[in-house]
């Protein structure tokens, strides 16, 4: 009697389960976003090496090694996606004015497009920097991403910010794990240029309240130089240098709900320090379109949908190339 | 003198033998049939003749080498010799022109007619040579170009050079339209890049003070074990409905100022009656609450238009 129905629940139960596990979040139970990065047409170096950096900002739910063929349409890849739970595509592709990324919802749109007017690669940051920082489980986790300057009420900003909300998994404040927050992504939306900066940061904390020396004692596990002290008891009381930056970031410190590594503890206060990891970009919301790369334009930065169709028969330059790519 | 003859001699076989080996088992044919006949051999393919000309020359211009460094040393020692000089380059030229008109008198022993004529005429060469080689040569990027066509020559490199500037100039036009946007980053922070790193940074802290703030309320309790979690789940579900039971008061006096001002007063006769409403599951019990609450209201008012 009592095998009968436990086969049964068995035979429904365990596919389901499976399924769960590769698409959702196993606490909160959300959809986790997937995300696709490729490029159209033939790329240069450089912004082969942005495509690069780009898969490796939206780990680990991306596809780090994927390869791409000429012959390969997006139909290719929209056959992929489905099976595999992929739910974004960012596309980079590259005319003669400037280099285009587009961002887009898999099966059925909406594409933002953007032209991308600088960029900076993640090599070309980190060399910039004195003490480059690269944790071990850095890309282990999905970034936090901020959006600031959107909230002005245009349709098309609210979609992006939409949009952009919806590419990394969300946060559940009550379970989410801060060791899990490692990384940030800014997008700030600047109203006169009309141009949005895109960073990437990597989160540091560090106890406020000690001393320099201390806090490197405690970091770095290794024996401290004791030769021009008297007694141990100097080393703790001595005050370090002067120039500690702890008085101009007030507004950045945060009392921790749980431990954090070895250094940081649970109901101390610590500062929040970010240090860029790139890539840079700096871009202009060029267009939306309602399809994956194609159907009606919601939004168009050079005029409304009409005037530019005619725009566009009257000298297709750009378009026809940008176009050409999205078939 | 005598031994340079003797020299020639010992020379003119091995050459002989060599020629000979060249032409292989055809040669000893041709032999035989020239002691034949002497005008079957005039009718010989033009091409081959051709062919073996080329050969000859090849042959012989391996053995110029050895007679000019030869020729230089006897020339550093006596220009009495001079004329056994010549007669040796006689002696070349006669070579050569036995190769060339070898199928016409190879066997023959003596002397042939033509020989003094070459001597002559090698006199000239001789002359000739010696200018050539006591001409300086210049030292240009070309190097030792014999051919008259100097000039060419030059500018065919120059032109491979241009070609070549083209192609670089083109490959970095190339390159600077794939650069077209890329920047590298200052080593300092500029003003804008501080500003974008406090906006990171508040929205952070923002983030981890709500997480400090719903967390301290669940301390102790572990979301990853079923026990805990559904104490959770239950204090969530509490928060939510308290949530819930303090926002329909707003929503609804806000709604009903909204429209209280478009539609006619009683809800029924309003446009979107039932259309706003998320209840639509108890459908069948909502007239008579809002009935109700019109009623109330209508006795609200009233009471208000008696005061």
């Amino acid at each position: 009697m009592a095998r009968i129905p436990n086969k049964k629940r068995k035979m429904f139960v365990k596919p389901i389960v499976k399924k769960k596990q590769a698409n959702v979040d196993h606490i909160t139970g959300d959809k986790i976003p997937k995300s696709f990065v490729f490029a159209r047409g033939k790329l240069p170096g450089s912004l082969r090496q942005l495509q690069m950096d780009l898969r490796k900002l939206m780990l680990p739910y991306t596809a780090l090694k994927l390869k791409e063929k000429k012959r390969n349409s997006l139909k290719d890849f929209l056959n992929v996606a489905g099976p595999m739970g992929v739910s974004h595509f960012l596309i980079l592709s590259k005319t003669e004015t400037a280099p285009y990324l587009r961002v887009a919802r898999t099966p059925q749109g909406p594409t933002l497009t953007f032209k991308i007017h600088e960029y900076s690669l993640a090599a070309d940051v980190a060399q910039s920097q004195l003490r480059p920082r690269c944790p071990q489980d850095l890309f282990k986790n999905a970034p936090l991403i901020v959006l600031s300057g959107f909230g002005s009420g245009e349709q098309h900003l609210k979609l992006t910010t939409v949009m952009f909300q919806n590419i990394f998994p969300a946060i559940d404040i009550n379970t989410v794990k801060l060791s899990s927050c490692q990384r940030i992504v800014l997008l700030n939306y600047n109203k006169d240029t009309k141009l949005i900066d895109f960073r990437h940061y990597s989160i540091k904390l560090q106890p406020v309240g000690v001393s320099r020396r201390l806090r490197k004692f405690v970091q770095n596990r290794q024996v401290p130089d004791l030769r021009n002290l008297q007694d141990v008891s100097d080393f703790v009381t001595k005050a370090g240098y002067g120039s500690e930056s702890e008085g101009d970031d007030e507004a950045a410190t945060v009392t921790l709900a749980n431990d954090l590594g070895r250094v940081n503890k649970a109901s101390t206060k610590s500062a929040v320090k970010l240090q860029e990891i790139g890539p840079r970009m700096v871009l202009q919301l060029v267009k939306i379109e309602e399809g994956l790369c194609s159907g009606d334009v919601i939004f168009s930065e050079y005029g409304t949908a009409s005037e530019q169709r005619q725009e566009t028969n009257q000298n297709n330059e750009e378009d026809a190339g940008d176009d050409e790519d999205s078939d | 003198m005598a031994e340079e003859t003797q020299m020639r001699e010992s020379v003119k076989p091995f050459r002989k033998r060599k020629s000979g080996h060249k032409k292989g088992s055809n040669f000893k044919k041709k032999q035989k049939q020239f002691l034949g006949n002497k005008e079957k051999v005039k009718k010989i393919d033009p091409r081959l003749k051709k062919l073996l000309r080329k050969k000859a020359r090849d042959y012989n211009s391996d053995d110029d080498n050895e007679d000019e460094t030869a020729h230089a040393s006897e020339d550093d020692n006596a220009d009495s010799m001079d004329d056994d000089v010549s007669s040796d380059d006689g002696k070349e030229k006669k070579n050569l022109g036995i190769e060339i008109e070898g199928s016409e008198n190879e066997d023959n022993d003596e002397i042939p007619p033509g020989i003094t004529k070459f001597s002559e005429g090698c006199r000239a060469f001789r002359i000739a040579f010696k200018s050539i080689s006591k001409k300086a040569i210049s030292d240009d990027s070309l190097g030792p170009v014999l051919s008259g066509h100097k000039t060419l020559v030059a500018e065919k490199l120059a032109e491979e050079v241009a070609e070549r500037r083209v192609k670089g100039e083109a490959k970095k036009e190339k390159h600077l339209v794939g650069e077209k946007g890329h920047v590298k980053p200052a080593n300092y922070l500029d003003a804008h890049e501080k500003f974008l790193i406090s906006v990171a940074t508040k929205g952070v802290v923002k983030l981890f003070n709500a997480v400090n703030k719903a967390q301290n309320a669940q301390k102790g309790l572990n979301p990853s074990r079923s026990k805990d979690a559904k104490v959770i789940k239950k204090r969530r579900k509490e928060r939510f409905f308290s949530e819930l039971s303090k926002t329909p008061v707003v929503d609804t006096s806000t709604k009903v100022h909204a429209s209280s001002g478009e539609g006619p007063s009683w809800a029924p006769l309003r446009d979107n009656y039932m259309l706003t409403n998320s209840k639509l599951k108890d459908w069948d019990k909502m007239p008579d609450k809002v009935v109700h609450d019109d009623i109330g209201r209508m006795s609200e008012d009233s009471s208000s238009d008696d005061d």
